[in-house]
């Protein structure tokens, strides 16, 4: 063993960053993720104007097109696109980490029982995920934004969404963890601490869970990139929280002007397609270095 | 006779397939000496993995075990509950798998996969349990113990993860130790170490053995008393010289003179056929369609368990009148 090898970590956790590292996509991706999420953090300190504010149109710059005071141009109504954006990645970010990681959680627990527990349970999850995975579900999130959305205190509809969107979204990553939790399960090691005196629960949790995380974590790098989508159609919709800047809501608003005000929808638009863009390439980084053996 | 720290009788495991129950182990008896080491031979597919996974009580969906009784340290195994099971496996007896490159978990470290074992069953602190971990390694012959516990089992090569593997099985002092096939997946040097190792460690332990193997050579070298199994029964039943020279059973004979050995220049004589399907076994005896002295009554009639002599028994119809070889 050389001085080198022995001060490498050699985890498979640490192997696989060491990799991911060397993955150009994966770390542009993550440098654009890096960077809205910087964004997102600092929001309140770097936008111009605060969320709503119709400060412009008493400035006189109502319907202005970009220039240095307003680099994203001004909304007719008077608001101030480049700042509505930056408040807009707060919340797109919010909602779409926060539904990946409840799609994760739910999937998880959801897929690992219904791989692990044979039988009648094995059988109704996996029909409910089917369930799940056919349903159209943008149609039904989009009801149920609709409904709930009149409910909920004010304040609380991007939390909303969040739920919304996490009941509709888990079956993904539940399908992939009850594969491999059937896949790891009648793996050696699984048997030899089952033979060694490990309960149930320790066998799931401490030896089958942490073996499936690979896939998982790729998933749900993806999924954040999807959910944020997801939020746009539906904000774009108009069926969203009208009281929360976000992407869609922007795109919303300048759709009616687009022949006129081109920028209101540009520039949010542009946003999205960014923000996708560094999600995915981020989890196909993530891909290449967890599970190096699909790559080609 | 001395006292049996295993009995197993009459022990069926049957798996419920699709296809049709897969009677595994169909009737299997034995009995291992405290203190001693026994062989369980046969052909894949033969029961010996399955009888080891009863007795801990391991075997996998959708198998199960339908009937028979396993006595251990004079306890019903059988009657025990899962949670009175999860306490005796790992400490009262453990078992080591036959490829150490999938048995050890690869997320774990080297010092994590001991730990693991002794803390869940001893009362131990961390550190006590760091500490017979590294003195675990030592025993079992791995070089630099302690940089070794911060290892994962893909920087170790197969003979050190089956020295862990051991190391792992052997960490509460079982009274039992199953070893399933250990070395089959070992270079041939590295064989005679872990066998070694094994023997050794028996004798230091003073524990029990069932070695499960194929491999003749190894029933010779390890084992005081033998069981050989074919297709879920138990075909022959006696202490290793006796069986070595004068083997009863045609099934027997045969694992003997596939044996190679370097004295012999005649080609290796193989059993014809495969292991019958268990889930339609042949009628009586089920060696009958591999076996070159079968007759009318293999066919139609199960062989009665038979006692040759003291410590010696066999399931074979004509075992008085056949003069079966031995190897020279």
């Amino acid at each position: 063993m050389t001085e080198r090898t022995k001060r490498r970590a050699a985890s498979q956790w640490a192997v696989a960053w060491r990799r991911f590292r060397r993955n150009r996509s994966g770390l542009i991706g993550t440098s654009i993720v890096t960077f809205f999420l910087l964004v997102a953090i600092l929001s309140p300190f770097i936008a111009p104007y605060p969320p709503r504010s119709y400060q412009p149109l008493y400035d006189g710059a109502a319907g202005q097109s970009p220039s240095w005071q307003h680099p994203f141009g001004v909304e007719v109504s008077g608001i101030d696109v480049f700042s509505e954006v930056i408040h807009g990645t707060r919340n797109d970010l919010y909602v779409g980490l926060s539904a990946a990681i409840l799609t994760m959680i739910l999937g998880i627990i959801i897929g690992a029982l219904g791989g692990y527990v044979k039988g009648l349970v094995s059988d109704v999850v996996l029909g409910v995920t089917q369930i799940f995975f056919v349903i159209p579900t943008l149609l039904l999130i989009l009801l149920f934004a609709r409904i709930f959305l009149q409910l909920v205190f004010k304040g609380f509809g991007l939390t909303l969404i969040v739920l919304i969107l996490s009941f509709f979204g888990w079956s993904g990553v539940a399908f992939v963890v009850r594969g491999e939790t059937l896949r790891v399960r009648e793996m050696d090691f699984v048997q030899a601490a089952k033979s060694l005196g490990a309960s149930s629960s320790r066998l799931l949790f401490r030896h089958i869970v942490p073996n499936i995380l690979s896939p998982v974590i790729v998933i749900t790098s993806l999924n954040i990139a999807g959910f944020i989508l997801t939020e746009v159609v539906v904000s774009f919709l108009g069926f969203g929280d009208a009281n929360t800047t976000t992407w869609g809501l922007l795109l919303n608003e300048g759709f009616s002007y687009i022949r006129t005000d081109w920028w209101v929808a540009l520039f949010p638009g542009l946003t999205v397609v960014f923000s996708v863009l560094g999600f995915n390439l981020m989890g196909d980084g993530l891909s290449d270095a967890l599970n190096p053996r699909l790559r080609e | 006779m001395a006292n049996q720290l295993l009995e197993v009788s009459n022990l069926r495991t049957y798996f419920f397939t699709e296809a049709g129950v897969v009677k595994a182990v169909d009737d299997i008896s034995l009995s291992v000496e405290e203190g001693k080491t026994i062989g369980l031979v046969g052909e894949s597919g033969s029961g010996k993995s399955v009888t080891a996974q009863s007795v801990l009580r391991i075997v996998p969906r959708p198998g199960r075990v339908v009937g028979g009784t396993i006595k251990f340290d004079g306890e019903e195994l059988l009657k025990k509950s899962e949670a009175e099971m999860r306490k005796m496996r790992g400490a009262k007896m453990a078992i080591v798998f036959q490829d150490p490159t999938t048995s050890l978990n690869p997320l774990y470290t080297v010092e994590k996969q001991l730990t693991d074992i002794l803390l869940l069953h001893k009362q131990l602190t961390k550190n006590q349990a760091t500490a017979a971990a590294l003195k675990l390694l030592e025993k079992v012959g791995i070089s630099e113990p302690t940089s070794r516990l911060k290892a994962y089992p893909h920087e170790l090569s197969g003979g050190m993860k089956q020295r862990v593997a051991i190391a792992r099985a052997l960490s509460c002092n079982p009274k039992l130790l199953f070893a399933d096939e250990p070395t089959t997946n070992l270079d041939v040097t590295i064989q005679a170490q872990v066998l070694d190792l094994l023997k050794q460690l028996q004798k230091e332990f003073g524990m029990t053995m069932v070695m499960i193997t194929h491999d003749m050579g190894i029933v010779a070298d390890m084992t005081e008393r033998v069981t050989v199994l074919y297709a879920g029964k138990v075909m022959e039943d006696a202490d290793t010289v006796t069986l070595f020279t004068e083997p009863k059973h045609p099934y027997t004979e045969a694992l003997l003179k596939a044996v190679p050995s370097v004295a012999q220049t005649r080609a290796l004589e193989v059993i014809p056929g495969n292991i019958p399907n268990l889930i339609d076994p042949p009628t009586g005896c089920v060696f009958h369609p591999r076996c070159k002295y079968a007759k009318e009554i293999c066919m139609k009639q199960d062989p009665q368990w038979e006692k040759v002599s003291d410590n010696h028994y066999v399931a074979c119809h004509r075992w008085r009148e056949l003069k079966l070889e031995t190897r020279s």
